[in-house]
């Protein structure tokens, strides 16, 4: 009902229609069903959730509709004026875990993002429903699911990621086969051994009681403040599980957490017997990708990293005689999660413009060798409102098969970049194109197609300076002639 | 004794001076005029190779206005000569006349050309 609801605000007349009368029946038989009933529909803001009340008398639902009407239908979702989603699914395979990670569960739900717990093989969970996903982000804490219940498999994951959703899996020893197909489809390779994980005899944490040094202390950071916040991570990061290598052809994945390079990755249980597959740097520990449509997702090897005995456990790292109080797993992960959910380092750009310079309007033609303004606005995200990116590293190109010009464009403090140029001495269609690719940033492919004429007949210069001599040439034999003829004629 | 190739360019020199000194005072004025026409096409030649044939037009049009005048004073010189023995009948009122209006034509379609 709020869906058709909804869909009547956002002016989708034919969806709204064919729900309303999908409906109708079950409103003239006075009764409608009810679905999952973790939500109330005063608490619930998000305008596409097709959540609603059980009703058991038949007058109710003309009211009900009634009240609908004047439920203010701020739509909290995935949209490009928001791109920050709120309701994310969290799939796990144990309920103990919702009390076992509150504190990260907390940091998420503090922030306003609405968390459905619900376990992995539960038959009625599904990510879409009449085309319309049901949630704006997806968090797999469930290592050792064999298959997904309700309609959530595989492709259906992989397609909710290539819908512009983001996603978290975590990883940890014994993970199924399907946990690590979705990550290699994520651009992660984790360890082909199930029983492996990774072991590090220099920087494992906490030394007094020694163990199979599983748990390490890693401060191997990216260095991104965009990702990980500007604020730096004093304290090392614990983490047990297994490791993942990414594929060196692929740009869209990097490390935010590398091991150590005395790290490995093999059985703690057995001895080794051939050389690691995978050892040192190459570990990644948690890793994130940025989609080509700007997707995120954080791949991490260690359920037990997001959980509270590791968030408030003391850590000290082998070989060093530094014991700090609190483990930077919140804060490393609260970060991360900031940004995988878009409350960071989203760009979005706007009001492209281009004018003759001292005109103002957008002429549809240019001529070669005429002055041109390009301007661009760019905003970022805040995870509230939007506001003004600054940077320098901002660029634009006017292109024809090749760029013919290629600037940076400056920025007046406010998201307004622009720039002035020459039009080159060649004719055809060029494009202004931005492609604004940083780190950890969204990336910005803007394309804006022009012709450029060549000069009219009557727009080329009138006297050609190299031909001076020549005009003087021709003149002076006139003139000559003219002196010549009447010499001639007085002569004696 | 043996003459040198320098004494004999030297008498050659000297035998054209004499004679040339012997011409009427009008035809050394017609060969001034086409010597003045020559030497603008010269230098018109040697700017050309120094800067490039950019404006072309306008160049041929240039040179072709000064070898187009020279020719057309030699014409006349050829025709008002009175030592010359094809021309005796004609009046050199005519030649002059031609002259003029080929000129004139001339110049026409040098302006034209010279863009």
């Amino acid at each position: 009902m709020v869906f058709c609801v909804t869909c009547l605000f956002l002016k989708r007349q034919r969806t709204a229609f064919s729900s309303f009368s999908r409906l109708l029946p079950s409103i003239v038989r006075g009764q409608l069903i009810l679905w999952s009933g973790s939500h109330s529909l005063l608490g619930d803001k998000s305008g596409l959730n097709p959540n609603c009340f059980a009703l058991k008398m038949a007058r109710s639902p003309l009211i009900l509709v009634a009240l609908i009407c004047l439920v203010p239908l701020v739509c909290h979702s995935f949209s490009p004026e928001s791109p920050t989603g709120r309701r994310i699914l969290v799939l796990v395979d144990d309920l103990a875990i919702k009390s076992s990670h509150s504190l990260y569960f907390k940091s998420l739900s503090s922030r306003g993002y609405e968390l459905d717990f619900k376990l992995a093989d539960d038959p009625k969970i599904a990510l879409q429903r009449y085309g319309q996903y049901l949630y704006d982000g997806l968090v797999l804490f469930c290592p050792t699911v064999e298959r997904f219940g309700g309609s959530i498999d595989q492709a259906s994951i992989l397609d909710f990621v290539d819908t512009g959703h983001d996603l978290i899996i975590a990883a940890d020893v014994q993970s199924s086969d399907l946990i690590r197909e979705i990550a290699t489809e994520c651009g992660a390779d984790f360890d082909e051994d199930p029983v492996a994980m990774v072991i590090d005899h220099v920087n494992y944490a906490n030394p007094e009681n020694e163990g199979d040094h599983t748990m390490i202390a890693s401060d191997n950071f990216i260095k991104s403040d965009i990702i990980l916040g500007s604020a730096k991570i004093e304290a090392p990061v614990l983490f047990q599980g297994i490791g993942h290598s990414l594929n060196p052809a692929n740009s869209l994945v990097f490390k935010v957490l590398s091991a150590s390079p005395a790290a490995y990755s093999a059985n703690p249980k057995a001895k080794l017997s051939n050389p690691p597959a995978l050892s040192g740097s190459d570990i990644s520990l948690v890793s994130v990708m940025q989609a080509r449509n700007n997707a995120r997702i954080l791949i991490c090897g260690s359920l037990s990293m997001f959980s509270n005995r590791l968030f408030r456990s003391e850590v000290q790292k082998a070989r060093s005689s530094t014991r700090l109080e609190k483990s930077g797993n919140e804060q490393f992960l609260t970060e991360i999660s900031k940004w995988v959910f878009h409350e960071r380092g989203h760009l979005k750009a706007v009001n492209v413009r281009h004018h003759k310079s001292g005109d103002e309007d957008e002429p549809a033609v240019y001529r070669i060798k005429d002055d041109l303004e390009y301007s661009v606005e760019i905003y970022e995200w805040s995870g509230i409102s939007w506001e003004p990116y600054v940077a320098d590293d901002v660029q634009v190109q006017f292109f024809m098969m090749s760029p013919y010009v290629l600037k940076t464009l400056s920025s007046n403090g406010k998201g307004v970049y622009s720039t002035t140029f020459k039009v080159p001495d060649v004719y055809g269609v060029f494009q202004f194109k931005v492609e604004y690719e940083k780190l950890g940033y969204t990336t910005l492919s803007l394309s804006k197609q022009i012709p450029v004429r060549p000069f009219r007949h009557n727009e080329y210069e009138r006297f050609i300076t190299a031909a001076y001599p020549y005009y003087g040439a021709a003149f002076s034999m006139m003139a000559g002639f003219f002196l010549f003829s009447f010499t001639h004629l007085y002569n004696k | 004794m043996v003459r040198s190739t320098g004494d004999d360019v030297l008498a050659l020199f000297h035998s054209l001076r004499s004679a040339y000194a012997a011409t009427p005072k009008n035809l050394k004025i017609i060969d001034l005029y086409v010597a003045f026409a020559v030497s603008t096409a010269l230098i018109q030649v040697v700017y050309m190779a120094m800067v490039g044939s950019f404006p072309f037009n306008s160049f041929l049009s240039g040179v072709l206005s000064c070898v187009g005048t020279a020719v057309l004073a030699v014409c006349l010189r050829i025709q008002v000569n009175k030592e010359n023995k094809e021309f005796k009948d004609l009046p050199p009122e005519r030649a002059y006349a031609d002259f003029i209006l080929c000129n004139l034509v001339l110049h026409l379609v040098i302006m034209n050309f010279l863009g």
